[in-house]
């Protein structure tokens, strides 16, 4: 049926901030569905809190607003702009969850906007529990046996009445959080107060575990006319128990026959309909038993999802794309295969590959949780790997994750190795069950150790019930692992003995050049050259969506050790991008930003332009951004299989973070040309004695430091720089094992918990400056011209890394004098390190002394805020200068000055890893972050938070207690709290300096000395914000329960006393201003220009 | 033990022998379906075929008898990418291995069989030679290529059943007589689940014989196309048309097509998978189907049958997918008329009891669960 012609301007939700079980998939969609619409002449409008999305660059819709994704903020662009309908099935669980909010306010009808891709009725459906049973047992299908409960109370009746264990899962709540399983009363009653508090309808589902289940999965897509299509199956290789998000998956399903394939398409069919989803897709999720079939229904997304997008890749089926025109009343028939580029959307695709999800954890950022997956989703990114074969599949997914594995073991990091896995003590027999049985994010190491010591598959399905054809498969690895390490060289130069025959297979099993080396007693290089002289080198094959029946026109890539290659290079001149793979903290959609830009500027400049990427859930790997897609993992070997084949002029590496950054040096070697800056001034900027001895030439201050290799050379260092010190391996991103050291028992410390953090590399040691003012420049020059894109003030102060600091643009307390030093340190060194590109410097300043604390010519992570800031977008500006373009010849030689404020604030994990302390410090915590776009630091400061989901308060009381040295700061802050009607609450110490201010302070006691105390406060509602600042390295244990019953209740909470202050600031704000002003960055940057 | 498929235009993909020896000619078909591999051997309609399946990994879970389409495995070779070691469900009664030992099949495992996909697709289907013995390439070439010149089929005759034979439904339900060239026992499943009481034809009963059974309609089922039986089945389905209400499936669909004077085409590359677009002409409503066919009706030469309605049209290539004509009697379909699901029916079925007579079509509404069209509705 033709589009509609009734409706003309459409509202499209974005996700917010990049969070745990809601990451970059959904910049992927939206940028999908913006294209989509425009496609289609309808005038778009887009709201979205994260800057760092591609859906958010201005060019993307009609209208874009950057502003908090919440009711008050969405009615009043709803107000200004009266959409005719709101899409808000490509947001994720946000985006559903706002449209019913605002639908639930009755804003949706007194505007007369209409919800399209998935109604109303279809979104309650689909996500409250009671309807969804309800709607799944009129048609026939099981639901595990369950409840509603509304209280703790009702929970505990239903669970005793169905049996333990139990699963339970709060409403509304995206990712599984505040999932729980529990095993007896005293688990459920706790499990049933955590999750009640987080679902936002306060509901939790008690429901009948059937963990153990296989876990299976469908994409489905119905149009207005009822055509209803599956994208794919997918399976679960972790069975029921532990989140999706947090499975390895492969697809399509391995283990279900054509009947059972046949009959969960067929329910699949009957549960879109029964949601009465019109115009989009969905993810449904059962639970199969494995010893009957037995199906359940676990839960459908009536959305755009991870999964979906993971399917979406794995099919090369653009999902989101067509959803998309579904929503606007155009059927399956009329939407073109982009990828065939001759046949319709109305088909099923087909695969004749395997696709292998695997998930990245961070558990190393969060000491004290517990290293164990389950229904809440911990993982912070994926990769996903495509192979012939599940073990090719599975070998190049482990490399893919980059957590330094090059493979399925046998790469030199096993923690067992051979000759103990030969003779294995009762206690490693033990530790190796257990961790078979207990998943986590290593267990799959595990279990090729239990293959080793002689387990058998039917052993190690009973303790992980993980279907035995994937035991076996990882078997068949295993054994031929053996096979080749028969060829052993006895010294390491040797040549390569292995025959021709046993290393293709090899290499069709997926092992890379590093396994091979490490099992052959030889180097990386040598089976490189052996395998090249005997012509063992990847095919590359398609993804094409139809199994190779229709030629195509846009597919992508994948490589295998097969007989034909179809990779059809062409002969033009082409670079190629490297991307980011897996979000991790640290690293995360701000590359995919900027890699995309790179692909959209080399468009522009007539460039071929070849991505590699392994990430499932970016636009990077959406099969139009680039003229040609590799979905391969980023490791030497792999990418330079296709430098060997596609010839490019050389590799932007400066894009893509830490990933590619960390390969270039043998990229370079092995004869790839790094476009940009020269990989020997990125080296001066990581070596430290070159880069002191560069700011020694330029007169450039940076605070006292030293490296050391030992704790000895540690502590005459420190000696020599006085205590506090801050104290890191070198090349790391994100802050990783990163510390503020106060004295030689914490250095001490560290490095012993170091060496294993970085043992080939030194530790680097600065001098902490303390209550110092950090500031990030971010720049771009082309070797002659240098121009600042923004100057960022950090809000939190030095010691807080940068990637969870909250930052304002433009700096709102540095003097004139000390922005004019800044901007002429950043000239000198880009100068200096003849910077092609992209340029980051971060600066301290003290005591208006202006110290350089790092510099990094390459992407920073703060460039598409700049960018969205400043209207201009620095990294496609940077990828042409790499091309040869100067500054002059773009049209960008003038900073620009705004005159507004935007500020940049962190979201953080705390609530998925309980029992770790939620302050910030030098490593890198946060997951996603938002901006605040206003004409007041207050005001965009304010709007910051809120977006970051930290509900600033206008009324109430608020609990302070701070360090000493905190003190007086907080008297400034205590006042302005009481004026504006505050009621302030402190435990006795902080009492007394308050009341020696004249200020009226409620004295609470502290935890152990009666009640109530502050917690039962919290958790009875009391407390509208927490000012709590760390009173020292080691963490006191009533400060910890205060942090995270506030993090658990979703108390505002505040660590820092600058936070305080500008959280002051935004509240007076809000407190002036009662509705949200609402203004879209194209009104925003049209005033820049004037 | 090595085995070898050499390709009529002299192409050659090598694996290793999985199944057991010998030497077979056939043509090379690829079929795109992931799972179904015991379903698509034993399909009657595949039979003397060289399948190639486009699904890299194959076996994993195993074999059950109760998957089986017909009493064996019809192929003259299977081509794959690899078989799975072990089986994983709990339903299979046996290996994917042993299936292949005990069905005879000469089969080669690793395969690069998406490079063959594309040769195929690019080349269009044609005749090739399996061989596990370690004949010189030239002389296989030599052979396929002579077959090539007078290459006919002819297992019609040995798939039909022999005698007829009577499956007793519900006495209230249609009695159906079927013309079996190749009748899949996932259709007959069907025909059971409605209560139909069937009697199952040999191919070669004549037109009398088939009116003496007094069915309420008659089914001409699928089996191999391009069969040296078919002429003369069409010939008796011609004397048939209008005398009994008539459902055609897939060669069926062709044989019926032939007996109302039209002619049939080759496909370049056949329809063989489970994702296949169908679509109504007059809207935007279509199925997706499950199809094995490399032929299809050539429209321009039933133009001037104005009595006949094409009802339904491939969406990739606008083929005719489905046909029917009230006054004739009879509803054609080129697509596979697979089960929906579990113990449902597809609703050519349905419709072609309403055909018959109405008042089964009611019965059958209430049995069936194809509730597609309603659900659509609500």
């Amino acid at each position: 049926m033709p589009k509609r012609k009734d409706i003309h301007k459409i509202l499209i939700i974005g996700s917010g901030p990049i969070i745990i079980g809601q990451a970059c998939e959904f910049d992927y969609s939206g940028s999908q569905a913006c294209k989509a619409l425009r496609e289609e002449g309808y005038f778009t409008i887009l709201v979205n809190s994260n800057p760092a999305t591609i859906m958010t660059d201005p060019n993307m819709a009609d209208v874009t607003y950057i502003e908090p994704l919440t009711v008050e903020a969405v009615t009043e662009i709803i107000k200004k702009e009266r959409p005719d309908a709101i899409l808000p099935t490509l947001g994720g669980q946000t985006g559903l969850n706002l449209a019913f909010f605002l639908m639930k306010k009755g804003i949706l009808k007194k505007y007369d906007v209409e919800s399209i891709g998935a109604g109303v009725s279809a979104i309650s459906r689909a996500e409250d529990r009671e309807l969804f049973k309800k709607a799944m047992q009129e048609i026939g299908i099981g639901v595990p046996k369950s409840g509603i409960a509304r209280n703790i109370e009702e929970g505990i009746k239903i669970g005793l009445d169905i049996g333990f264990p139990l699963i339970l899962r709060p409403a509304y709540t995206l990712g599984g959080s505040g999932g729980s399983i529990a095993y007896n009363r005293e688990e459920l009653e706790a499990s049933l107060a955590n999750g009640l508090e987080i679902s936002p309808v306060h509901q939790i589902l008690v429901e009948r575990s059937v963990m153990g289940w296989k876990e299976i999965e469908f994409e489905v897509m119905r149009d207005c006319v009822d055509n209803v299509i599956m994208i794919t199956s997918m399976e679960n290789v972790d069975p029921m128990g532990i989140h999706t998000g947090d499975s390895i998956v492969v697809a399509p399903s391995q283990t279900l026959t054509a009947e059972e394939y046949t009959k969960f398409v067929n329910l699949s069919k009957k549960i879109i309909r029964k949601i009465g989803i019109t115009g989009g897709g969905a993810n449904i999720q059962f639970a199969q038993n494995p010893d009957n079939g037995e199906i359940v229904i676990i839960e459908v997304n009536p959305r755009l999802s991870r999964s979906s997008a993971l399917a979406s890749k794995a099919t090369g089926f653009p999902i989101a794309r067509v959803a998309t025109k579904l929503a606007i009343g155009l059927t399956l028939p009329e939407v073109l295969n982009e990828v065939t580029g001759m046949t319709t959307s109305f088909f099923e695709p087909t695969v004749d590959y395997c696709v292998f999800k695997i998930c990245r954890f961070t558990f190393e950022k969060f000491p004290g949780t517990a290293r164990v997956l389950n229904t809440s989703m911990k993982a912070v990114g994926e990769a996903m790997s495509i192979g012939r074969t599940f073990r090719e599949a599975l070998q190049k997914g482990i490399r893919s994750i980059e957590t330094r594995r090059f493979g399925f073991g046998s790469d030199g990091r096993d923690k067992f190795d051979d000759s103990s896995l030969k003779a294995p003590s009762e206690e490693m027999i033990g530790e190796i069950k257990e961790r078979i049985r207990v998943p986590s994010d290593d267990r799959l190491f595990y279990i090729r150790y239990g293959i080793k010591i002689g387990l058998t598959n039917n052993e190690i399905y009973e303790l992980s019930k993980i279907d035995r054809w994937f035991i076996d498969n990882l078997r068949e690895i295993v054994e031929l692992e053996e096979e080749v390490k028969k060829y052993r060289n006895v010294k390491k130069d040797d040549e390569v003995k292995l025959p021709e025959e046993l290393l293709l297979k090899t290499k069709s099993f997926g092992f890379s050049d590093v396994q091979l080396a490490f099992l052959l007693n030889s180097t990386e290089n040598n089976v490189r050259t052996t395998r090249k002289n005997s012509k063992i080198t990847p095919s590359y094959k398609l993804v094409d969506t139809c199994g190779g029946e229709f030629k195509a026109k846009r597919p992508y890539y994948y490589s295998t050790y097969e007989t034909k290659d179809e990779s059809k290079p062409s002969n033009k001149k082409k670079v190629l991008i490297l991307g980011g793979g897996p979000n991790r903290i640290g690293q995360g959609i701000e590359f995919d930003y900027c890699c995309c830009h790179a692909s959209y500027a080399l468009k522009e400049e007539g460039i071929e332009s070849i991505m590699i990427n392994c990430n499932p859930e970016t636009v990077s790997t959406d099969y139009d951004t680039s003229d040609k897609l590799y979905f391969e993992p980023l490791t030497v070997e792999d990418v330079m299989n296709i430098v060997d084949i596609e010839n490019p002029i050389g590799a932007i590496v400066q894009f893509g973070g830490q990933t590619p950054l960390n390969i270039s040096g043998a990229l370079s070697k092995a004869g790839l040309n790094i476009l940009g800056t020269s990989p020997d001034s990125i080296d001066i900027a990581e070596d430290r004695k070159r880069f002191q001895q560069m700011l020694k030439k330029l007169k450039l201050k940076q605070p006292e430091n030293g490296t050391a290799t030992s704790y000895e050379e540690a502590q005459k260092v420190a000696e020599r720089i006085g205590y506090p010190v801050v104290v890191r391996p070198s090349f790391v991103l994100g802050g990783r094992a990163m510390e503020i050291v106060y004295d030689e028992k914490g250095l001490a410390d560290y490095m012993a918990k170091a060496v294993e953090a970085s043992p080939e590399r030194p530790i680097l040691i600065d001098k902490f400056l303390e209550d110092a003012i950090e500031v990030d420049v971010d720049a771009i020059a082309d070797g002659e011209t240098c121009v600042i894109g923004g100057i960022l003030e950090h809000i939190e102060e030095a010691g807080i890394h940068s990637g969870d600091s909250a930052m304002v643009l433009p700096p709102h307390t540095l003097g004139k004098d000390t922005i004019e030093t800044i901007k002429k340190n950043t000239y000198a060194m880009a100068m200096e390190l003849k910077v092609k590109g992209l340029m980051n410097v971060q600066y301290a300043v003290k005591n208006n002394i202006v110290y350089i604390l790092e510099v990094n010519p390459r992407a920073s992570r703060t460039i598409p805020f700049v960018s969205k800031a400043v209207g201009v977008q620095l990294a496609k500006l940077a990828t042409k200068i790499m091309l040869g373009k100067t500054l002059k010849e773009l049209g960008f030689t003038k900073e620009k000055t705004i005159n507004f404020v935007a500020v940049k604030e962190s979201v953080f994990p705390f609530i998925r890893f309980p029992g770790v302390d939620a302050i910030l410090g030098p490593e890198m915590k946060s997951t996603g972050e938002v901006m605040g776009l206003d004409t007041t630091f207050g005001a965009a400061y304010a709007k910051s938070q809120i977006a970051a989901g930290q509900n600033l308060p206008t009324k109430g009381s608020v609990f302070i207690s701070v360090k000493n040295q905190d003190k007086r700061n907080m008297l400034f802050v205590a006042k302005k709290l009481a004026d504006l009607g505050f009621r302030i609450m402190a435990t006795s110490g902080t009492a007394d300096a308050l009341k020696s201010s004249d200020i009226d302070v409620q004295v609470l006691p502290k935890l152990h000395e009666g009640r109530p105390n502050i917690l039962d406060l919290i958790k009875d509602n009391k407390v509208s914000m927490i000012i709590n600042t760390p009173s020292g390295k080691a963490t006191k244990e009533d400060e910890l329960k205060i942090r995270s019953h506030a993090i658990l209740y979703n108390v505002p909470l505040i660590t820092t006393v600058s936070g305080a202050q500008a959280s002051v600031n935004g509240i007076e704000n809000l407190i002036k201003n009662k509705a949200v002003s609402v203004k879209s960055l194209q009104e925003y940057h049209e005033n820049i220009k004037k | 033990m090595k085995a070898i498929l050499i390709l009529e235009n002299g192409s050659c993909y090598e694996g290793i022998s999985i199944g057991t020896a010998g030497e077979k000619i056939g043509e090379v078909v690829l079929d795109t379906a992931v799972v179904g591999y015991q379903e698509m051997m034993t399909d009657p309609a595949n039979a003397g075929k060289i399948l190639v399946l486009t699904y890299p990994l194959i076996g994993n879970y195993g074999i059950a008898s109760k998957f089986n389409e017909s009493g064996k495995c019809w192929l003259n070779a299977l081509v794959i990418k690899e078989a799975s070691r072990i089986y994983s469900n709990y339903q299979a009664e046996g290996s994917f291995d042993d299936f292949l030992k005990k069905e005879d099949v000469l089969s080669i495992g690793g395969a690069d069989t998406r490079t063959l996909a594309v040769e195929i697709r690019d080349g269009g289907e044609m005749l090739g030679i399996v061989s596990t013995q370690s004949t010189r390439k030239e002389d296989l070439l030599k052979k396929v290529k002579a077959a090539a010149v007078s290459y006919k089929k002819d297992y019609i005759k040995d798939i039909s059943i022999k005698k007829p034979m009577k499956i007793a439904g519900s006495s209230s339900c249609a009695d159906i007589a079927v013309l079996d060239l190749g009748m899949p026992n996932s259709f007959i499943k069907q025909l059971k689940t409605l209560g139909c009481n069937l009697t199952l034809l040999p191919y070669n009963t004549s037109t009398e014989d088939i009116l003496k059974t007094g069915a309420d309609g008659l089914i001409i089922s699928s089996g191999p196309e391009n069969d040296i039986a078919l002429p003369q089945i069409s010939q008796t389905v011609k004397t048939l048309i209008g005398k009994i209400p008539m459902l055609g499936i897939s060669t069926g669909h062709e044989v019926i097509a032939m007996a109302l004077g039209a002619k049939l085409k080759r496909l370049k590359i056949g329809h063989h998978g489970v994702n296949y677009p169908a679509k109504s002409p007059t809207s935007f409503k279509g199925e997706i189907t499950a199809q094995n066919h490399s032929f299809i009706v050539d429209e321009a030469s039933l133009k001037d049958r104005e009595e006949i309605a094409i009802t339904l049209r491939n969406l990739n290539d606008d083929s005719v997918e489905e046909m029917e004509s009230k006054s004739l009697k009879f509803i054609s379909c080129q697509y596979y008329p697979v089960s929906p699901g579990f113990d449902e029916v597809n609703s050519i079925f349905t419709r072609f009891l309403k055909l018959i007579k109405p008042r089964f079509a009611v019965k059958k509404r209430v049995v069936s669960k194809n509730s597609e069209v309603e659900h659509a509705k609500a």
